[in-house]
């Protein structure tokens, strides 16, 4: 078995004439989390997208495992075990917690008339993962995401990233818009993930919030990593912050 | 957290029962629901013979053919676009169709089955210009709306093509032969009518492509990243609205003896105006086929009812704009209601 779970290798992003991405080679290892950092425009987001499907990388390529993988489209990163979770976007407001635990892996029952869906297995999941997750166990599963909390939707969408056993969870700035306690509880998701056996990329503007939960911190400067094994232990966070801003951070 | 409006100590089977009962009267159905029954009382009140089976039969021989356009209008706006083209999709299908049987080219089958192609191809060209080249569906309809209409003008050269030669044939009988159940008659469309909804509410509440339309239009994004392909739902949404404006076109033909290049003008804002006040939301996400069968029935009984209380026809539209009106300040007021208790 490879050292690693995910390895990207000589990452090259072009958008037109543009160059988000130089020739990034970075790994995630086996039940680790790792902070990813920069600026904006340092080419983070660029990255996961690229390791999530939704755009293409110009050149370079991807190993799962040590075995190359061809990620073209999303649903191959989720059929690869990769479970991105966007900011605004891991769910849809107007579907109930049930239908977007199940949103693109519809489990499709026996009697298959366009596809019916099997809503017993989806109702009774859907209530043993609300359970699991702790904060909302109040939470019949029939209800629209938007009548719950910033906290809780995040719990959801990892929930889900659970429930599908995906390999690797990929964070985008989870603790955004979300109040002291709520935040405690979500990095306390993503530290339970790492423990019982996922690999996770976090993303997060608040560099205490990194701090306080990742294993090794991976720093983006104008589409190349500048720093790729920072130990959050042995680092202060002033450190990382001139790593992030770089040495031309003095000019306007 | 959420507000659970729940007694931490209380005993619990005595709570649920009128909770029950506050969720069924919160679905969005409700409010189209009642303005409906109001709706109905009032005319028949006013005037007993609206609710007698000649009108009741007269009312839908229409609504159902505009109907059958409104049903999947409501999937693709749930899916969070618009089709402008139905109107003339509804005029041109006719004229084709009649076009093609009367030129001697081929038989009436040959020809339905060649005008719901055309018609798919039309939903196709939507659907690509939506999907591929990123333009608004308003604009891009907008585009074909014109198209369409002026190909019609033109095949036709304005004018009405015939149709009385359907006499008899099998298939005009199956999409618009006449049936009396006791005083009512009713067209064959309202079969049709009845079966498309059915099947479009199971396909929207119980399928898995109806999780995908939902979250086309709620979340994009969102339905992306989850491996959603939300390009091809939208497409397949654009073809079946375009091939069912087409059959409805059709069936009204028929059921006429009409086939004029003109005809449909319009239909596209009635039919949206049908959706929205069946609490479909115009931004996508949120919808039911059940709100949409009653947002047709609420528009067209009104119709007929202001005509029979002897409001001038041509004041239709007024109240069809109220009644818009008020629907999206009640949809607006339910929705900031749900925000704040969330």
């Amino acid at each position: 078995m490879a050292e690693e779970l995910v390895r990207m290798e000589h990452i090259s992003k072009f958008y037109g004439r543009v160059q988000a991405l130089r020739d990034i080679t970075v790994g995630v290892r086996y039940q680790e989390i790792v902070g990813l950092l920069g600026d904006n425009g340092a080419g983070k987001s660029t990255l996961i997208k690229i390791l999530s499907g939704v755009v293409q990388a110009t050149s370079g390529e991807i190993f799962l495992h040590g075995r190359k993988a061809d990620i073209r489209t999303t649903a191959d990163a989720i059929a690869s075990g990769i479970e991105t979770i966007y900011q605004d976007s891991a769910l849809v407001p107007q579907l109930s917690i049930t239908r977007n635990l199940f949103l693109g892996r519809e489990p499709i029952k026996g009697f298959r008339l366009f596809n019916r869906m099997d809503h017993a297995l989806m109702d009774q999941a859907a209530r043993a993962l609300l359970l699991k997750v702790g904060v909302t166990k109040d939470i019949p599963p029939a209800t629209a995401i938007s009548a719950l909390s910033g906290g809780e939707r995040q719990a959801v969408a990892i929930a889900r990233a659970l429930y599908f056993d995906s390999e690797l969870i990929i964070l985008d700035e989870p603790t955004n818009n979300l109040g002291v306690a709520e935040t405690r509880s979500v990095l306390n998701f993503v530290r339970n993930a790492r423990d019982s056996g996922h690999s996770c990329i976090l993303i997060a503007h608040n560099i205490h919030h990194v701090f306080q939960v990742v294993d090794r911190i991976v720093v983006l400067r104008h589409g190349t990593v500048v720093a790729d094994d920072i130990d959050p232990r042995k680092t202060s966070i002033e450190e990382v912050e001139r790593i992030i801003t770089g040495p031309d951070a003095a000019e306007p | 957290m959420l507000k659970l409006v729940k007694a931490e100590a209380g005993s619990p089977p005595p709570v649920r029962r009128p909770s029950r009962l506050l969720r069924l009267l919160s679905r969005p159905e409700v409010g189209p629901l009642i303005l409906l029954v109001l709706e109905l009382s009032a005319f028949g009140t006013i005037r007993p013979l609206y609710l007698s089976p000649f009108n009741i039969s007269n009312v839908l021989d229409f609504t159902v053919e505009l109907g059958l356009i409104a049903l999947p209008t409501t999937l693709l706006m749930i899916a969070g676009e618009f089709d402008l083209s139905v109107g003339s999709v509804f005029g041109f299908s006719a004229v084709l169709m009649w076009t093609l049987f009367n030129s001697g080219a081929t038989s009436l089958g040959l020809a339905f089955v060649i005008t719901l192609a055309v018609a798919g191809g039309i939903g196709l060209i939507n659907g690509w210009f939506v999907t591929q080249v990123r333009v608004s569906s308003f604009l891009v309809t907008l585009g074909t709306l014109l198209v369409v209409r002026g190909a019609a003008l033109y095949l036709t050269q304005g004018f009405p093509q015939r149709t009385w030669s359907a006499a008899g044939s099998r298939l005009a009988a199956v999409l618009a032969g006449e049936i009396h159940i006791g005083r009512f008659h009713v067209y064959m469309s309202l079969f049709w009518f009845i079966v498309a909804a059915i099947v479009l509410h199971y396909v929207l509440a119980e399928t898995k492509a109806g999780n995908w339309i939902q979250a086309a239009g709620g979340n994009p994004g969102s339905a992306l990243a989850r491996g959603v392909n939300v390009g091809r739902t939208k497409m397949v949404l654009f073809v079946l609205t375009a091939m069912l404006a087409a059959a409805s076109g059709i069936t009204s033909s028929i059921r006429t003896s009409a086939a004029n290049p003109n005809s449909g003008t319009g239909y596209e804002l009635e039919v949206i105006a049908m959706v929205v006040i069946g609490g479909t939301a115009l931004t996508g996400g949120r919808g039911t086929i059940i709100g949409t069968v009653l947002g047709i029935f609420i528009l067209r009984s009104m119709h007929s009812g202001l005509v029979m209380i002897g409001v001038p026809g041509l004041a239709y539209e007024i109240f069809v704009g109220a009644i818009i009106l008020a629907m999206v300040a009640l949809q607006a007021w339910l929705d900031r209601r749900q925000q704040a208790e969330g």
